[in-house]
């Protein structure tokens, strides 16, 4: 995905200056893709080429705000209503142990073991932040977490799995 | 006569396999369930064991509840040898050191929440009203004593292992064994059991639990892994 998606779902709520839509698009996403100013302004004037904002005037500071326009607003919606695509199967980890299975000079086992030792690290050190984030923290940031795990305990499975499936192979 | 661990043996290496194996059988039909392997669990640990069916989990934790007793090694109890304890103070040692929570069929069902968890109290000869005390303060713990009257039919599936672990925590009892306690509940109620779980260790109980669940796992201070009885990894 691109920004113009994030910046038009803020836009669609009230009218903003840019360094608005960069902290508040940081806020509502847990921080997990940081911007800087000029990509957000940059993206501002190809969405106004576009049609899809337009410019609202200054505001005191003299801040130039934009607001979303109806094909701004037409656009966001279809992006809503398009379901992401997942389950890429192009993943570093899949093709180093699919190689690793299918010669003869890598040790698939011991790849597995070692990528399972490191996603069970990095899941341990996701549960540690997770068990210090109280009950009333941010809910994008426990969504994130949650996310967070999730991926990696699927890892963790499919690592199982390969293991499981390559002694069934006699591997 | 053995005497029975106590906390003030071994101050550290609470739970210690020394070059311990556990092999079924003799000849060429044996089959070796575990190890070698030498391992300290230091007091106030969560640890997880992970690995797959038939790859010593549960071995391993009927060895540390002095269930069974290694081929070859030792098994160290606040210092003590397990195998070298008679019987009568083995069973002491399940009563009064050891709590074991398994998947399911954990508490009686004629008795309530309460009842279940001064039951090993009150097998050891403490009087009533101080084994339900003691069991009031475990069921606190365990954020469930509005619930202490119900009978176990009464209660959900994750409500029972919080009970379960009351009871194996209640009284001096510091050391928790668990087989798969997550295995029958979703993934919701499984990770409050672990937060439970850590929560005790922080207060200096110690927790040894076997799962399939990673991300349950992932609330251990340690994980370790087994392969064939043997531990192949350790992640902290």
């Amino acid at each position: 995905m691109s920004i113009r998606h994030g910046i038009l779902a803020i836009l669609a709520e009230q009218p903003a200056h840019g360094y608005w839509l960069k902290s508040h698009f940081e806020e509502y996403t847990a921080g997990m893709w940081p911007l800087n100013v000029g990509q957000v302004y940059s993206t501002l004037a190809r969405l106004e080429r576009d049609g899809m904002v337009e410019p609202v005037g200054e505001d005191d500071a003299g801040r130039q705000a934009w607001r979303i326009t109806p094909a701004g607003r037409a656009a966001l919606r279809a992006w809503y209503d398009t379901p992401v695509a997942t389950g890429e199967a192009r993943d570093e980890l899949a093709i180093k142990v699919l190689l690793a299975i299918a010669g003869k000079r890598a040790d698939a086992g011991r790849i597995i073991d070692n990528q399972r030792l490191a996603t069970m690290q990095k899941l341990q050190q996701f549960t540690r932040v997770k068990k210090d984030t109280g009950a009333d923290s941010d809910l994008a940031w426990v969504l994130l977490l949650d996310l967070l795990t999730a991926r990696l305990e699927a890892e963790i499975n499919w690592l199982d799995r390969c293991e499981q499936r390559l002694k069934g192979a006699g591997r | 006569m053995n005497h029975l661990p106590t906390p003030a043996d071994h101050a550290d290496g609470f739970l210690r396999f020394d070059a311990v194996s556990r092999v079924y059988g003799s000849g060429p039909t044996s089959v070796r369930a575990l190890g070698p392997i030498t391992l300290d669990i230091h007091a106030g640990e969560l640890v997880a064991i992970m690995g797959p069916s038939g790859s010593g989990k549960t071995t391993l934790l009927s060895l540390a509840g002095a269930l069974d007793k290694p081929t070859q090694g030792r098994v160290l109890l606040h210092g003590s040898e397990l195998s070298a304890l008679s019987p009568d103070d083995c069973s002491r040692l399940r009563r009064q050191t050891v709590g074991f929570v398994f998947q399911d069929l954990n508490l009686l069902p004629g008795l309530t929440a309460l009842e279940n968890v001064a039951l090993p109290l009150e097998l050891d000869g403490v009087a009533q009203i101080e084994a339900h005390d003691q069991a009031r303060e475990a069921l606190q713990g365990v954020q469930l004593l509005e619930l202490a009257d119900r009978f176990p039919e009464n209660l959900s599936g994750g409500e029972q292992q919080r009970v379960a672990i009351a009871r194996a925590f209640v009284g001096q009892r510091s050391l928790l064994l668990a087989d798969e306690p997550t295995g029958a509940l979703d993934s919701v109620t499984g990770e409050i059991i672990m937060q439970l779980l850590r929560d005790h260790c922080g207060r200096g109980k110690t927790a040894v639990v076997a799962t399939h669940n990673s991300a349950h796992a992932a609330w251990a201070d340690r994980v370790l892994f087994l392969r064939d009885g043997e531990l192949i990894n350790e992640s902290n």
